[in-house]
């Protein structure tokens, strides 16, 4: 126990004086979840949290038109410009706008656009009228073939921001068009709802059945929704911890280098516990690491305009995942620093190895929007598991049975990590 | 004290013997020096002595402990000063000394007096708290030398133990070991420096090709070929061939 305690202490004698390795180890994991929680927070939002410009050429002046741009501006989703340099839009310059990518879309209204759905309206009407027996009919004519709102998209525009975008579009014109139905079968009797109950809300009653967003979990009442800071804090969190192998690797490179592990090998007694020292020293500061970027989401995220870090309600079973994953890393590190002779070859292949190791774990992206060959290749990535776990614990309502996979994968890698150091350092010794 | 009989030892991926049949024995209470060329063996035999390559052919016995058998118990009575500066640089030299009694399982109180002691022996009390880093070559070794002493050992073995040290550490180090030795402990040490090793050692080895050349006391050696000192009789052995 005093060897393992000696070399604890001397871990954090040589840690508190490498300046660079506390960056490192602490301020590169704030500065990345930080920059990271910030870029991705627009991809993680659904689109109806978010305000565009969209350039609103309106041909078509009418009544329809007039009450889609109020209800496009009541919908708090769209800025809509009609003009530029106080000079109104015409379909040329819109096009122009939107394909050089000053301007994201375009929603153009064509002309005849009021007069085609009172028509249709006036039709439906009629149609209801004659079928419910009420006397009398609304003017109308033949439908015109293919008139449509048009929307145009920037060329570079993601296909989900565009089916999005359509969707918002298309779910309000049907309601207005749903409106003006209303208001058309209200004045088939020829008033304007004289002598009818005005308190009778059409509207309401045909949203009587909605759809509406509920908890999966038994007893919360809250919605755990996944954000860029619900994503990107335990990401990056488990990244700075595996980057803690560069330090893990270095320092073992440089003990082999300057002699000490020759020193320490022949001092009498288990070497096992110089190790055991050196991984707990190890996995102790990966843990205060990660509880350190928690608390970064928790209290940080929020004061540059981003959610907070919603925590786990079984701090006992994180800490347990936790420990997982920084045993994980220590190991790791261990096998890099023995697998090689010199820093120079050593470092690349750790920084490298942690970066890639991420990029399919599923710290940059989620897993699951990974391609499936890269899926399959995630399997391989204790970052993918260590997530995977925080995950469970953070978004899901889990018990330990959840985190039974992940723990066990991250310990039997561990295992299989130390077994081959173990290996390589053997063989090395001639 | 020291039996090594027909030691050979092949490192992987080599075609030639490092250490080829090699058997001396020495005395116990003796200052031992091992000599050979670069590429001789001597590094490989030291590190055979002390049990840190375990891979290789024949009998090695120190102090009544087989190597390969009773290599703990052998621990406890010996200890290597590398050629390497094997302490930690960004440590203090007393931080560093604290670290490695502690292994040794010392008692933290007599290990500060032991560590002060031998501080003030090595003069370099007034630099206990300086980093290992900012010290000069010489005060380097010293500290080097200071790290492998506190286990007591009865045998020091040290490899070069003088190499690029000036004038004055050097004879500190020097009358360290006559010291040491005057206690009754034993002392292998490697040099390139014979004229150092012909004043101290009480016996020599030369060895060359991983096999030994000659063995005896500096006198007679000197005196059986008739040369003026142990360089030239070292020179006349092992031939003027530049090593590598």
């Amino acid at each position: 126990m005093k060897r393992i305690f000696a070399t604890y202490i001397k871990e954090w004698q040589l840690i508190r004086r490498d300046l660079g390795g506390l960056a490192l180890l602490f301020l590169m994991p704030v500065l990345l979840i930080t920059i990271m929680a910030l870029v991705q927070d627009a991809p993680f939002k659904d689109y109806k949290d978010l305000k565009f410009e969209a350039l609103f050429l309106n041909q078509d002046k009418g009544k329809v038109s007039q009450s889609i741009k109020e209800g496009l501006l009541k919908s708090g989703q769209f800025i809509l410009i009609e003009s530029i340099d106080q000079k109104p839009l015409d379909l040329n310059l819109t096009r122009k706008l939107v394909q050089d990518g000053s301007y994201k879309l375009a929603i153009v209204i064509p002309a005849g656009t009021t007069a085609e759905i009172v028509n249709s309206a006036n039709q439906i009407a009629n149609e209801i009228g004659k079928k419910v027996g009420i006397p009398g009919s609304l003017p109308h004519r033949e439908s015109r073939d293919s008139l449509s709102i048009d929307v145009m998209f920037d060329p570079v525009s993601k296909p989900t921001f565009r089916v999005a975008i359509l969707n918002a579009i298309d779910k309000f014109t049907t309601r207005i068009q749903a409106d003006i139905v209303l208001e058309r079968i209200g004045k088939l009797n020829g008033g304007e709802g004289e002598g009818q109950d005005t308190s009778f809300n059409f509207e309401e009653k045909l949203h009587a059945l909605s759809v509406k967003e509920v908890s999966s979990q038994q007893q919360k009442q809250k919605i755990s929704m996944m954000n860029s800071v619900q994503h990107n804090v335990p990401a990056w969190a488990i990244f700075g911890m595996f980057f803690m192998i560069i330090l893990i690797c270095e320092n073992i490179i440089n003990e082999r280098t300057q002699g000490s592990w020759t020193r320490l090998k022949l001092i009498p007694g288990s070497f096992s516990h110089i190790l055991i020292g050196k991984m707990l020293f190890y996995v102790l500061l990966g843990i205060i690491q990660f509880y350190l970027m928690l608390m970064v989401g928790v209290y940080l995220m929020p004061y540059i305009g981003l959610p907070s870090l919603h925590l786990s309600e079984t701090p006992f079973l994180l800490l347990i995942m936790v420990w997982s994953i920084a045993m994980c890393a220590t190991t790791f590190g261990i096998l890099v620093g023995t697998v090689f002779k010199t820093t120079q070859q050593a470092l690349p292949v750790a920084a490298m190895s942690v970066v890639i190791l991420s990029a399919v774990g599923g710290v940059w992206v989620p897993v699951e929007v990974l391609p499936s060959i890269l899926k399959n290749i995630s399997l391989i990535s204790p970052m993918r598991w260590g997530l995977q776990g925080i995950n469970n614990l953070l978004l899901r309502e889990s018990c330990w049975q959840d985190i039974l996979q992940p723990v066990s994968i991250l310990l039997g890698g561990s295992v299989i990590t130390m077994v081959l150091a173990w290996w390589v350092e053997n063989r090395r010794k001639g | 004290m020291l039996h090594v009989k027909h030691l050979v030892k092949q490192y992987p991926n080599t075609e030639h013997l490092s250490v080829d049949d090699l058997s001396f024995s020495f005395e116990a209470g003796k200052i031992v020096g091992l000599l050979g060329p670069n590429g001789a063996g001597k590094t490989t035999t030291i590190s055979i002595l002390c049990g840190l390559i375990k891979d290789f052919n024949g009998e090695v016995t120190l102090l009544g402990c087989n190597v390969k058998t009773k290599l703990q118990d052998l621990l406890h009575k010996i200890s290597i000063v590398p050629q390497q500066i094997a302490l930690y640089p960004t440590l203090s030299c007393k931080e560093n000394l604290m670290y490695y009694g502690r292994l040794y399982n010392i008692p933290s109180k007599s290990l500060k007096i032991m560590i002060s002691d031998y501080l003030e022996q090595f003069g370099l009390h007034d630099h206990a708290d300086k980093q290992i880093k900012n010290y000069s070559g010489g005060m380097k070794r010293r500290a080097n030398i200071i790290a492998s002493l506190l286990n007591k050992p009865e045998l020091l073995i040290l490899d070069e133990p003088t190499a690029g040290v000036d004038v004055q550490s050097r004879s500190m180090i020097l009358q360290f070991l006559k010291d040491f030795n005057a206690k009754g402990n034993s002392v292998i040490y490697t040099s390139h420096l014979l004229d150092e090793a012909e004043s101290i050692c009480d016996e020599v080895l030369i060895i060359d090709h991983g096999k030994k050349v000659i063995q005896g006391t500096p006198q007679e050696l000197i005196a059986a070929h008739q040369t003026d000192n142990l360089e030239t009789l070292f020179l006349k052995l092992t031939g003027n061939t530049v090593r590598d």
